[in-house]
């Protein structure tokens, strides 16, 4: 397609389209790109963003090379193989690097209660397989739960965290920063698919709730793990001392604002979501028991 | 004890000669001729450094002090060390500082200011981000983490 410098000056979208290989390269040295939805950031900010080591960004660098020569790049570097845990594998069978291991992050304390609100969320979503499973649209009770699912992720997910992200952090930041575009666009994204679901919910339209919620889930579980393990990590790297207590207080100042019940209350919520599906779960088993018995 | 005399100068070679200018805006600096109602501290950035980190690290003012209030204390040999809780709670809620890095030397016993800090600041209302740069005996960070 390119030279490698051109290669760096263009959006890993296209890269990945022309080169797949490349995404392999990057994968392997915990750089997942490949599962971002907008990928608008260019290649040579996708080296700096991810804070790679000197050495790390030379290998990254020669397996691009490779690639473009139409070689076969080497593995990850020795130090990512070893972080792996067994059995793990790259996505081109090579052993995966850092991406596999769990990894060990300080954050500053504003970045930290980010990264414990995602808790939350993940929990929400770890759920919505078994909520569009189980589900039964003619039911009140379900399409109530359904829809506290959805008030969960308006209300926590968007209006309270995402709020914080997109009013306050992202302003330390250039707007127009690919990387900082790039999730922007996946907020927007994941609420095009909420406001489908709710729909779906009014029409009872069971296949719709269940597509739009299912993509939700999947494109918030991959952009939560980019922002715990790249985007934040970046931007404590970034951020002045001072900035980071400015924003420890302008958050204080939105948990206050919300109210000391608000966090209290969507947990519970939560809480009741996977009792729901976990009894769901547990009557499916039985039916399946009694099934097999006859 | 260690003789660091055959240690090199830290300056690089040509650098530019001269003195560094002091970052110090502010008097007194010791923890217990401080007051926390001085309007230096308000909303500030506060550096709460232990006596010896300023010696060890040449580009203390440069790197920590720049933009910042300072407090110094040693936790090892100073007395009073109740009254040193209290000024850093009166730090956290009544001067409502920005944040608080603590300095402190490798040895064992600078940990007792990142403690003393803990416990001040739970006992304080209001949360404060602390963070914690411990400096090696031959002037280099080993780490700069936040609590």
């Amino acid at each position: 397609m390119k030279t490698l410098e051109g290669l760096l000056n263009s959006e890993i979208k296209d890269v990945i389209a022309y080169h797949p290989e490349a995404g392999t390269v990057l994968a392997d040295h915990g750089v997942g790109c490949v599962t971002c939805q907008v990928g608008t950031c260019l290649l040579k900010d996708i080296v700096a963003i991810h804070g790679l080591s000197a050495d790390e960004e030379r290998a990254v660098m020669a397996g691009i090379e490779a690639v473009l020569a139409g070689k076969t790049p080497a593995g990850p570097t020795p130090k990512a193989t070893a972080a792996q845990p067994a059995g793990a594998s790259g996505a081109a069978g090579r052993p995966a690097a850092a991406t596999a291991a769990a990894p060990s992050i300080k954050y500053s304390p504003p970045m930290a209660q980010l990264v414990e609100e995602h808790r939350l969320i993940k929990r929400w979503v770890a759920q919505i397989p078994a909520v569009v499973a189980a589900m039964d649209l003619d039911r009140a009770w379900d399409r109530e739960l359904v829809l506290d699912g959805i008030d969960f992720v308006r209300s926590y997910a968007d209006r309270f965290h995402h709020a914080k992200e997109e009013d306050i952090l992202f302003g330390y930041f250039d707007a127009d920063s690919p990387a900082i575009k790039a999730f922007v666009t996946e907020h927007e994204i994941a609420r095009s698919h909420v406001r489908e679901a709710e729909a779906g919910v009014a029409a009872r339209d069971a296949e719709s709730v269940a597509r739009h919620l299912g993509a939700y889930g999947e494109l918030l579980a991959s952009h939560i793990k980019r922002e715990d393990e790249v985007l934040y990590p970046w931007m404590d790297r970034e951020l002045t001392t001072s900035q980071v207590g400015e924003l420890f207080s302008r958050f204080a100042a939105v948990d206050e604002a919300a109210g000391p019940r608000f966090t209290k209350n969507y947990t519970s919520l939560v809480e009741r979501i996977e009792r729901w599906t976990e009894s769901q779960t547990e009557k499916q088993t039985q039916t399946e028991k009694v099934q097999v018995a006859r | 004890m260690q003789d660091l005399r055959d240690r090199e100068a830290e300056a690089p070679d040509g650098a530019p000669a001269g003195k560094a200018p002091s970052e110090l805006k502010q008097w007194p600096i010791q923890m217990h001729l401080i007051s926390p109602t001085a309007p230096y501290y308000q909303g500030a950035d506060v550096v709460l450094a232990a006596d010896c980190t300023a010696f060890a690290l040449g580009s203390f003012h440069a790197d920590y002090l720049k933009g910042k209030s300072l407090a110094i204390a040693c936790p090892k040999l100073d007395d009073g060390l109740d009254v040193y809780s209290e000024k850093i709670a009166a730090l956290a809620d009544e001067a409502q500082i920005n944040t608080l890095t603590v300095v402190i030397m490798q040895v064992p016993c600078c940990r007792g200011l990142v403690a003393l800090t803990q416990r001040a600041l739970a006992d304080a209302k209001r949360r404060v981000p602390v963070k914690v740069v411990v400096v090696g005996i031959q002037g280099e960070i080993l780490s700069e983490d936040w609590l």
